[in-house]
């Protein structure tokens, strides 16, 4: 961050121009957001005196949060759930990708669109879906088994570690290695692989032993984000974990808020505990994918795809069993749930209903939630897709001195847990008089939903920078256009496919976000995400279900149009 | 246009001790240049010596770290005046190693963007656009989608795009490197041509040693982000004045010896050098490498072209003037003839004796590899008018004009 200091930008002959003053505006505009509130956090986490009352530091929140009789347990349960998500998908994503992008399956590239799809779906609908089926009591899974001889009571149990961890590599865990994972293997140098075929190597042979580690870059990157996404998870832990008392860090946290006196300090401490846990990960993140260790990757070659030959239907077969579950059951069993008189009840008689979906569609709240979502997540995309392509172009293409701070930041949101940005926002927004009037409109919702889109978007859109020759902005230069006419004239009109697809992604993003909104929207701005919620609380199980189905309706349409807008690379 | 004389007018460009570091290594060390209105300016030199950080930091795409670059008469980069003037107001026109088509527009766009940008009318643009495109051969394709070009198209559009707006300085950096042979030499005339035409002064970074002496009206060659010489090409290639440059510009026949005795006479006197090894006992005069002192004693390197060697059957009587190859041989004998006016006294004939080992038929005539005798093997191009056969005995005459001698 030595580059925010103005001495060093003087140090070297440079122009004072619009170019730099822009992006100082933006780096000023994005610490504002980010930086501002995670301070915000940090400064919280000392404060000692009660809300209303004059400041006053000390150290009794971090003392209370480490004393804390569960945070061991959530601890280890944070780490474990983390490592075992990673070290199930991991290995499973890797087969997968390799077999989408290097291999003659048939059907590939649609295959290839359902991970696609499946990794937009909502993770508490996808919760609510697996709910139906391996429910201990009422789970179908189970009651099928149940009715077999000899079985007495089905054997799964959701609500336990294991539910959890299954649930997780269902829905993030693997979906987004299996995204990410499939272009590097496509765009992988085919000649490395044919060296090895020619000197007598297998295909299985040459994968493991040349593929694999050719990739390894590429593989640990994937890694380290599929971490650090898994030690954020909420709502799965909040659905699954609070019925036998199973926390981890995020849904502690969440837990130290919503009781009646809420905990601002400590949950802001093991807020901080996750930041500085954080950190390091989005330090190796960042080196693994800077520079050259990605020069092995060109996508100039002509790749012949392996043959599998007999493998080619148990590979097919194994394919399509792992997407019916990360697609086809949560897909299925959220719509058989909005149908039901009783959520979960397969065995009453006489189950189905359309009541569910008349009292939603009728009922003003939804209706307004729904206007609000939309308007949100439309607002959202649009402004993710100016700021982050901006951050984006800033810190792959320009020399501005700032740039590096700001690509720091843009990584910032992802190292604070979902819930307690939001809360810090809530406390930016009600802190800073100027800020005020936004509190409890959607403009305060679409703030939240582009911060915390910003560590992907950013990602995105600079990956799609980088293999963008850089010639084709220079010749702009060249000609005699300045760097913002560069800017919107050929950078932007090349960049429109992965933007648009930015856009979608941040659409989804919005229209599902639960944790940045929790504490943030009231009953005027509250969005579908959160009317789910209320209504659960409100014990209107069926309710929340057809809301729930709505949101991964509007999901997978976000999903399907980013894919038809042509992003084909993450 | 046509600024008469090329590289004979005012500076167009000027670069005084530019340098450009990347870490600790100076990818661009002290370079100074001037080129002047109308001529073709080359950078030539090996990859990595620092010919296209040089360009770039003259396009102003690189900000440099030491120095200053002057475009016509006006500082654009300046580090003693913490000046730097940015790229799109430098008026220059370039044209990239992989062109650099947008590939969202149409040609008619790509070449009417420089002229938008300077606001020009809408009518002016098309007339100005057509014509340019008219000096290439690409009239009639305005409406085309710029990505369904062939590599020749997109290299003319992108000529056309740099030139359109007329632009002080055009800056090729190897353009032709992306072409395949055949189209790279009709490219090179092609452009040879336009720049005749229409009088531009050019700025051209390549490595192809080819491509620089057939395009340029002066080469510097760089090695290590140094410039090491700067002249026109038959000139570099004539009196090199470094061993780099000598080796990097065509062939040479190198031969090892000591330095004999220096013979009476000034600057261009000449050095007899006794030959190692096997050919011990032969010596052979030619002038001192220029700026460079040799001792007698000195270890020295015997250097010629191996076209400047006269090379006639061993059997021939007279020296120099075989029946068979006669261009060669005339051109040898009166450079000896020059010679001996320069009072270059030949101490031996400057003659040694040869036979040839392998003989490859390529066409136009003969590659030769000839023994000298133990370990010296020269190789040399043969007419093809006369009749050679392996293990043909040579007489091979080094007219002292044509032989250097450096340091070893």
């Amino acid at each position: 961050m030595a580059g925010l200091t103005p001495s060093i930008a003087l140090a070297r002959p440079r122009r004072v121009e619009l170019s730099s003053v822009l992006c100082s505006a933006v780096l000023g505009l994005v610490a504002f957001c980010v930086v501002f509130p995670v301070l915000l956090v940090v400064v919280q986490s000392f404060e000692v005196s009660s809300p209303g009352q004059p400041s006053a530091y000390g150290l009794s929140g971090w003392r209370a949060a480490f004393g804390e009789p569960g945070l061991r347990t959530a601890l280890v349960n944070t780490l474990t759930v983390t490592l075992v998500r990673q070290v199930l998908s991991l290995p499973a994503a890797i087969l997968i990708a390799w077999l989408l992008a290097r291999t003659d399956l048939p059907g590939r590239s649609w295959i290839e669109f359902g991970f696609w799809a499946a990794f937009f779906l909502p993770g508490f609908t996808v919760t609510l879906s697996w709910i139906l089926l391996l429910d201990p009591e009422y789970g179908l899974v189970n009651t099928s088994l149940a009715a077999l001889p000899f079985v007495r009571k089905g054997p799964f149990n959701i609500y336990s570690f294991w539910g959890i961890v299954w649930v997780h590599v269902l829905t993030g865990s693997l979906t987004v290695k299996v995204i990410l994972l499939t272009p590097a293997f496509r765009n992988m140098n085919a000649s490395f692989e044919e060296a090895s075929r020619v000197a007598g190597a297998s295909t299985l042979r040459t994968a493991l032993r040349i593929t694999v580690p050719v990739m390894a870059p590429a593989i640990l990157s994937v890694l380290l984000l599929g971490t650090m996404v898994s030690l954020q998870t909420f709502e799965v832990e909040q659905v699954l974990g609070l019925p036998f008392r199973f926390f981890v860090f995020s849904t502690m946290i969440y837990d130290l808020l919503v009781t009646r006196v809420p905990r601002y300090d400590a949950a802001t401490a093991l807020a901080v505990v996750v930041l500085l846990a954080m950190l390091p990960l989005v330090g190796a993140q960042q080196w693994l994918t800077r520079g050259r260790r990605y020069t092995t990757i060109t996508g100039q070659f002509q790749n012949l795809p392996h043959h599998l030959g007999r493998w080619r239907t148990p590979a097919l077969v194994l394919v399509l069993l792992v997407l019916a579950l990360v697609l086809g059951v949560p897909v299925v069993f959220a719509l058989l749930g909005t149908f039901m008189k009783l959520f979960g009840f397969f065995h009453i008689q006489d189950p189905w209903t359309l009541d569910n979906w008349s009292t939603v569609l009728t009922d003003e709240l939804f209706l307004r939630s729904l206007q609000n979502t939309l308007i949100l997540a439309t607002g959202t995309a649009v402004a993710a897709v100016l700021l982050h392509s901006l951050v984006a172009y800033i810190a792959v293409r320009t020399r501005y001195a700032g740039r590096r701070a700001l690509d720091v930041i843009s990584w910032l949101p992802f190292t604070v847990p979902g819930v307690i940005l939001g809360l810090a926002l809530l406390w930016m927004f009600l802190g800073v008089a100027a800020l005020r009037p936004l509190y409890g409109t959607t403009w305060l919702l679409i703030i939240a939903g582009v911060i915390a889109g910003m560590p992907l978007g950013v990602q995105i859109i600079k990956s799609g920078l980088l293999q963008l020759g850089a010639e084709l902005e220079e010749a702009s230069r060249i000609a005699g256009a300045s760097w913002w006419a560069t800017y919107r004239r050929i950078v932007l009109r090349l960049m429109a496919p992965t933007l648009m697809a930015v856009g979608m992604i941040t659409f989804v993003g919005a229209a599902r976000n639960i944790g940045n909104f929790a504490l943030l929207s009231t009953s005027a701005n509250r969005p579908l995400s959160i009317l789910q919620l209320d209504y659960i609380a409100q014990r209107k199980f069926e309710e929340a279900v057809v809301v729930a189905f709505i949101i991964m309706l509007i999901s997978l349409g976000g999903a399907l149009l980013a894919r038809l807008l042509g992003l084909r690379h993450v | 246009m046509g600024g008469g004389e090329p590289g004979a007018g005012e500076a167009v460009l000027s670069l005084d001790a530019v340098t450009k570091l990347f870490g600790a290594t100076a990818a661009v060390d002290r370079a100074s240049l001037e080129i002047r209105r109308g001529e073709v300016f080359t950078l030539l030199g090996p990859s990595g010596c620092g010919k296209t950080t040089t360009l770039r930091l003259v396009a102003g795409l690189e900000h440099l770290d030491a120095g200053e670059i002057t475009l016509r008469g006006r500082v654009v980069a300046s580090t003693r005046r913490r000046l730097f003037v940015p790229p799109h107001k430098r008026n220059l026109g370039m044209v990239f190693q992989s062109y650099a088509i947008w590939p969202h527009m149409t040609v008619l766009d790509n070449v009417a963007y420089p002229l938008e940008l300077r606001g020009t009318r809408r009518a002016i643009i098309r007339e100005k656009v057509s014509r340019v495109l008219g000096l290439v051969g690409l009239e009639g394709l305005e409406t085309r989608s710029a990505t369904l070009l062939s590599g020749g198209q997109m290299q003319r559009l992108a000529l056309c795009r740099a030139l359109v707006y007329e632009p002080d300085l055009l800056l090729l950096d190897e353009p032709f490197s992306n072409l395949d042979a055949k189209l790279r030499e009709q490219m090179r005339v092609e452009v040879k041509l336009l720049q005749r035409r229409l009088g531009i002064t050019v700025l051209f970074v390549t490595h192809d040693q080819i491509e620089a002496l057939s395009l340029s009206d002066r080469i510097a060659v760089m090695q290590r982000g140094r410039v090491e010489q700067v002249g026109p090409p038959r000139h570099l290639y004539e009196a090199p004045a470094s061993a780099f440059v000598r080796d990097f510009l065509g062939q040479t026949v190198l031969l090892r010896g000591r330095v004999a005795k220096r013979l009476p006479g000034e600057p261009s006197a000449a050095i007899v050098v006794e030959l190692d090894g096997a050919l011990a006992g032969c010596s052979l005069a030619g002038r001192a490498a220029p700026g460079i002192a040799l001792a007698a004693g000195a270890d020295a390197h015997v250097a010629i072209r191996p076209e400047d060697i006269a090379v006639t059957p061993a059997d021939a009587r007279s020296p120099g003037h075989a029946p068979g190859g006669a261009k060669d041989d005339l051109r040898a004998g009166r450079r000896w003839e020059q010679g001996d006016e320069a009072m270059v006294p030949a101490p031996a004939d400057n003659v040694l004796a040869g036979a040839i080992e392998a003989l490859l038929f390529v066409g136009d005539r003969y590659e030769a590899q000839v023994s000298l005798g133990g370990e010296h093997r020269i190789q040399l191009l043969l007419p093809r008018a006369s009749d050679w056969r392996e293990g043909q005995p040579l007489r091979l005459v080094f007219p002292p004009d044509a032989v250097s001698v450096w340091p070893a």
